[in-house]
């Protein structure tokens, strides 16, 4: 039953094979080459906008470093160190941390 | 080699002619191959198409011209691969345009022995192409290569670049299954009277 099945499994395969194979029609080689130019031009128009994107984000770059390489005029400068600013800012409020009192004799207190 | 080496290094230049010698030469062997591996007669040809396509724009990645047949049919093989692929996705929209194929078929047929011809050879495609459809569209290939393309294993070898051993299992597994679906489908109905 096997052996049969194989066999005729094979001679499917065979009529298979003896199926008359598609003619090519007469626009295959124009339409070929329609669907080559227009991929041609997909990819060249695809390249061309990677390109203006990249010049675009060079120019850009540039002209970044140009504006952070210049000082500004309006930068604030400190002249003033930490300690002395923050001394400063301090001077009008009341001490938090009062003196320590080294008495001890009263608990109490 | 069905074109000389030459014309197929001037293909590689982007010489037109030259290139549209290998379609010329090898169209007819590409459309068999996939006319097989579909078993989609109205689709063979944008396939091939596409194929060709492929070949067009990777040309230039070819080293050797020695390599270059087993590397069409590697070409052929993953065009028919990936329209397979597609195929099973839009398996109900293909069911209602295959019917609709199949009357523009049978009201394009004219004339009772070429009808005849025509119905029986459809008929195989179609018991195929169901019995096919128990392996996987990598494997459905494969046989369709080894078992009507008639390739030999050291061929299969170089367009798959695998080793024999590991195409001889995928090949006898995939055989075991169709013959197992023939087995099933003989019961209800034998693929040898279909015509």
């Amino acid at each position: 039953m096997r052996g049969s099945d194989e066999e005729r499994l094979d001679a499917l395969f065979r009529a298979f094979r003896d199926c008359p194979t598609p003619e090519p029609s007469v626009n295959f080689m124009p339409t070929l080459w329609a669907r080559i130019e227009s991929r041609q031009r997909f990819s060249f128009s695809f390249r061309r906008m990677a390109g203006a994107f990249v010049t675009a984000a060079l120019a850009l770059s540039v002209a970044l470093g140009i504006y952070l390489a210049i000082p500004q005029s309006n930068q604030a400068y400190y002249s003033q160190t930490y300690i002395e600013a923050t001394a400063n800012s301090n001077l009008n409020t009341a001490d938090i941390v009062g003196p320590v009192l080294s008495d001890l004799s009263d608990p109490g207190r | 080699m069905l074109v000389d080496f030459e014309v197929i290094k001037r293909a590689q230049t982007g010489d037109s002619a030259a290139f549209n010698e290998v379609v010329l030469a090898y169209r007819k062997r590409v459309l068999g191959t996939i006319a097989r591996s579909i078993a989609r007669p109205e689709d063979v040809e944008d396939v091939a198409q596409e194929v060709f396509l492929r070949l067009y724009f990777s040309l230039e990645q070819l080293r050797t011209p020695e390599v270059f047949e087993p590397w069409l049919y590697r070409l052929t093989v993953n065009a028919a691969y990936d329209y397979l692929r597609k195929q099973r996705r839009r398996m109900e929209f293909r069911m209602s345009d295959l019917s609709e194929q199949q009357v523009i078929m049978a009201d394009a047929v004219a004339g009772g022995k070429i009808e005849r011809d025509v119905q029986y050879h459809k008929k195989i495609r179609e018991s195929v192409d169901s019995l096919l459809g128990a392996v996987s569209e990598a494997d459905r290939i494969l046989l369709m290569l080894k078992e009507v393309d008639g390739l030999s294993l050291k061929e299969l070898e170089k367009i798959y670049k695998v080793n024999e051993n590991a195409l001889k299992v995928r090949l006898f597994r995939a055989r075991q299954r169709v013959l197992k679906a023939f087995g099933a489908a003989s019961k209800g109905k034998s693929p040898d009277n279909a015509g």
